[in-house]
């Protein structure tokens, strides 16, 4: 068993908590250029794509994510960057 | 011929009327007709606001079609597409190399089914959250 080894591990960091793939958890839910709304949790304020360790998604489904919001960037769904915002 | 599964997603100038929109979807999808291609569903969203201006415009109408066609209909397609000046944008993506109308419409059907789940689904939970 490993389990004393992980929570001594644990214990050094102060809060780790593992975060699980939003993709994962949801079946249903698929990473969509045509879902802007959906992609906006996985992007900075600036527009850029946060990475993995922030939002916990996995490989699988962070190569998905990157692929859709850059087709939903050229379709201008969402921004390449917040400087050519509107307004 | 084979079909391929595409689709397609365009983007219309704001200032168009319905009509106008209308008779330019009428316009692309006969295309794609033309050229042996099957549409399956054809998706006409409301006006929306643009993340960034395109042609000076801040707003525009999306439009996504999902449809069944030879890979020589998908060149057509975009040759008018650079042509229309209704067109602000677009863009053609293959959703498969294989097109099945049947599974395809599958896919709209039961979203539609799906919603309607939903929407029983939390109504229940509403009445459960009552009850506590």
């Amino acid at each position: 068993m490993q389990r004393p080894q992980q929570n001594r591990y644990k214990r050094r960091r102060i809060y780790v908590r593992r975060k699980i793939c939003r993709f994962c958890a949801d079946k249903s839910l698929v990473a969509d250029y045509k879902q802007p709304d959906l992609l906006k949790a996985f992007i900075t304020e600036r527009g850029k794509i946060l990475p993995r360790r922030v939002t916990g998604t996995c490989a699988k489904h962070q190569r998905r994510l990157t692929n859709a919001i850059k087709k939903a960037r050229i379709m201008a769904l969402l921004p390449f960057t917040s400087g050519h915002a509107i307004e | 011929m084979k079909l391929h599964h595409y689709e397609t997603i365009f983007l219309l100038h704001p200032e168009l009327s319905n009509e106008e929109r209308e008779t330019a979807v009428e316009k692309f999808s006969s295309i794609i007709k033309d050229d042996q291609g099957q549409i399956v569903n054809i998706d006409q969203w409301p006006l929306k606001k643009l993340a960034y201006k395109v042609q000076k415009q801040t707003q525009g109408y999306y439009v996504v079609m999902d449809f069944g066609a030879p890979g020589s209909a998908i060149e057509e397609l975009t040759r008018n597409f650079r042509l229309d000046e209704r067109v602000m944008k677009f863009m053609t993506t293959k959703l498969d190399d294989e097109f099945d109308p049947e599974e395809a419409a599958k896919k709209y059907a039961q979203k539609e089914t799906k919603e309607s789940q939903e929407q029983a689904e939390t109504s229940e939970v509403d009445q459960e959250q009552k009850e506590d």
